[in-house]
């Protein structure tokens, strides 16, 4: 009895060790402490802290969280446990510019554990959300660029100022490694135009409230396309547009390619005789380009020489001395006797082309004592050469001159000199040197004179040459005479510049000149 | 001859005055750029603070002192959002230029200490010094200009006198703790002047809402 006794006593007791055998033979403890705490405000009113539980010590574990502000004693519980989600204290009422202090606490049938304390300002752990619904679109008309559109995470407060945010984006081509930033400060849109076609961009927004980011938003992908079609028909248009009235000028220009030569590169105008077909004269025989010459030639009106002092040239025989100066007769000096060098100058080649165009001279002299005719200066018809030659040039009337000089030759007479004998000029070498033909040519002496009957004492100017000295010829004999021109510098001296001849086509008429004489040996030919 | 002059530059300088106050900024234009000025102050200190602690001692976080020690706590602000809101403009310009005010000397005393931070990122810091100095300076000017267009209220400073004394301290540690402490009541008075004057830049600009 008294047994039984004693083993009810002992079985609480008993009960009890058995027990707590039992717990240390499982190794429960009391949580570890919670870690890594941590807190953040989204928008600069609210924050919520969390923290990492230890190990519960094999019991359950509660976990509490105490803060206090600064200027408190009691350390307060979490307002709320759910809002934030598990492990996490919400605080809706919270104060700025104060320091805040939290703990948190793990605790268990075994005991508990505190955490570090985490101090912190609420200004220290504002940091927003990223920005919702970021959408990029991509626009190639005009130029491509692309629309980037965000919006700002939701609860935040600015409407009035406590809470400002800015807004920053970034860009990268797919395969690049560097990311282009740009800021926006307060829109919540962005457009970028420096953009290549065919790539794929990643896009990504963040904000900020008071130089505190966000984390950057989920990566948007766009993919650039690589050419517009209608960009492209567009320029095919203007391009084909364009090129047809081009190919159609080309055509045109050539087509016309010689109206269009002639227009940029006029001919330049080549000499050219009235009447005388270059093609002929380049083919021709020398008989047609004679008669072409000749034939087809209209000279021009020979205007009587005006207001001319002449002067005379005395030729005389070598045996005889000089002879005054008769001015019956008149010898006519061709131009190839000119020496007035500004003379020369225009007439020289006048009379260059003198005997080489023409063969038959029609020039007559007179082999007579009395006259030889060198060449007539008022006839226009004797003085077939020189119009030839003009013609040949193509001189108009107005400025024509038969000579350079209208200068007259006073051969003086010769006794023995009896008949008229004229020969032809066959032709004039160089300057001033006529050859004569030793012909008998039947003479028909047309001479008109002022004063008296034709001085019968010529001789035949066999030379001059450039000394202004003529040679004069004999008819039956020849007989080099040398003669000196008495008055002939003068006479050259004197040459006006101007002779104008006015048109006369009968034999050397010249009223007005004085002292102007002239043999006229032969008709002008028929042919002129 | 002088007197001429002066006397000719003090017409001409009231004509362009007068000139000037036809065509005179708006309120809420100064507002945006004296809250810009805020902005550029409050971020400048937070890369401050930030790079001071990148090398800082542990030790040193624990016997920093705590920021009820600044010397500018003393000034009643707001504690939330909702005080915030119900002062006044001219006691937030106030309170404003007050804080501004009492950080002119203690920055000189910053700057003298950064020549010679025992820090790796000394140089680096001293310039953002230097640039806070700037920046402050210009701020204020600015805010003189607002506060005479408030109201006489709007002018009043509170003095907020900084009583650390010339020095940081003598050796490294205790130096680079009061330089942290100091940057991180700085960083606080910064961020308070920054958001009174977002405040009343949205206030000033009900016409502009997307200024806020």
């Amino acid at each position: 009895m008294a047994c039984a006794r004693m083993v009810k006593h002992l079985r609480l007791p008993l009960l009890l060790l058995l027990l707590a055998l039992a717990a240390e033979c499982n190794s429960m403890s009391p949580p570890e402490k919670p870690d890594k705490l941590g807190c953040r405000s989204p928008d600069k009113e609210t924050f919520f802290c969390w923290w990492t539980p230890g190990s519960d010590g094999g019991l359950p574990t509660v976990h509490h969280l105490y803060y206090k502000t600064e200027g408190q004693e009691n350390m307060r519980q979490c307002p709320d446990y759910h809002k934030a989600g598990s492990n996490s204290c919400f605080f809706s009422k919270t104060s700025i510019w104060v320091e805040y202090t939290v703990i948190v606490e793990a605790s268990n049938a075994l005991g508990n554990t505190s955490s570090d304390p985490l101090t912190f300002d609420l200004m220290n752990i504002v940091k927003p959300f990223a920005p919702e619904n970021v959408t990029v679109v991509v626009n190639i008309e005009d130029s491509p660029h692309l629309t980037i559109q965000w919006h700002t995470p939701s609860n935040i407060d600015t409407k009035s100022g406590w809470v400002t945010l800015k807004n920053q984006l970034r860009v990268k081509p797919d395969k690049s490694k560097i990311w282009k930033n740009y800021a926006s400060e307060t829109q919540t849109h962005f457009t970028i135009y420096s953009i290549d076609l065919g790539v794929v961009y990643m896009v990504e927004v963040r904000c900020a409230i008071d130089n505190s980011w966000s984390e950057w938003s989920n990566t948007t992908f766009v993919k650039v396309p690589n050419f517009s079609r209608k960009d492209n028909s567009f320029w095919i248009l203007v391009f084909s547009l364009c090129l047809i009235p081009l190919l159609a000028a080309m055509i045109i220009l050539i087509l016309k390619r010689k109206t269009v030569k002639k227009y940029i590169l006029p001919p330049v105008p080549s000499p050219k005789i009235r009447g005388v077909d270059v093609q002929l004269l380049k083919s021709g025989q020398s008989e047609d380009v004679i008669n072409a010459m000749l034939l087809n030639q209209r000279f021009p009106v020979m205007i009587p020489w005006k207001d001319q002092k002449e002067d005379y040239l005395i030729v005389s025989d070598k045996e005889t001395s000089y002879l005054p100066l008769e001015k019956k007769k008149i010898f006519i000096l061709p131009l190839a006797m000119a020496l007035d060098s500004e003379v020369q100058s225009k007439e020289t080649s006048e009379v260059d082309h003198f005997p080489k165009d023409s063969e038959s001279s029609s020039e007559e002299s007179s082999d007579k004592t009395e006259s030889s005719q060198l060449l007539t200066k008022c006839s226009s018809a004797n003085v077939l050469n020189d119009e030839k030659a003009n013609q040949l040039k193509g001189v108009t009337e107005k400025i024509f001159q038969p000579f350079g000089i209208g200068g007259y030759v006073d051969i003086p007479r010769h006794e023995h000199m009896q008949e008229a004998d004229y020969s032809r000029v066959n032709e004039v070498n160089g300057d001033n040197i006529l050859i004569m033909k030793k012909e008998n040519i039947p003479h028909t002496l047309d001479t008109r004179g002022q004063e008296g009957s034709v001085p019968d004492n010529y001789s035949m100017v066999k030379e001059v040459n450039s000394d202004n000295v003529v040679f004069l010829e004999k008819h039956s004999e020849s007989v080099n005479a040398s003669f000196k021109a008495k008055g002939y510098i003068d006479w050259v001296n004197q040459k006006p510049k101007n002779l104008h001849m006015a048109g006369h086509s009968e034999m050397g008429v010249c009223p007005q000149l004085v002292g102007c004489e002239y043999v006229d040996t032969v008709p002008p030919p028929a042919v002129i | 001859m002088a007197q001429r002059r002066t006397s000719g530059t003090n017409l001409f300088m009231t004509v362009l005055c007068v000139v000037a106050m036809c065509r005179a900024v708006p309120i809420n234009e100064l507002l945006e750029r004296a809250s810009q000025h805020s902005d550029k102050l409050h971020s400048l200190s937070t890369t401050l603070t930030q790079e001071l602690d990148s090398h800082f001692p542990p030790i040193g976080r624990v016997i920093m002192p705590r920021p009820a020690m600044c010397h500018t706590s003393s000034l009643q602000t707001p504690i939330d959002k909702d005080q915030a809101l119900q002062v006044s403009e001219s006691d937030l310009m106030s309170l404003a230029r007050s804080l501004l005010q009492a950080w002119s000397d203690p920055l000189v005393l910053l700057s003298s200490s950064a020549s010679a931070l025992p820090h790796p990122a000394q140089s680096t810091i001293f310039n953002k010094i230097q640039e806070m100095q700037q920046y402050s300076k210009s701020l204020k000017d600015g805010l003189d200009v607002l506060s005479s267009k408030m109201g006489s209220s709007a002018q009043a400073i509170t003095s907020l006198p900084y009583r650390g004394g010339t020095s940081l301290g003598q050796d490294k540690i205790t130096k680079l703790i009061n330089f942290n402490f100091l940057l991180s009541c700085l960083r606080r008075d910064s961020h308070k002047i920054d958001s009174f004057l977002k405040v009343l830049r949205c206030r000033a600009a009900k016409m502009q809402p997307e200024m806020c």
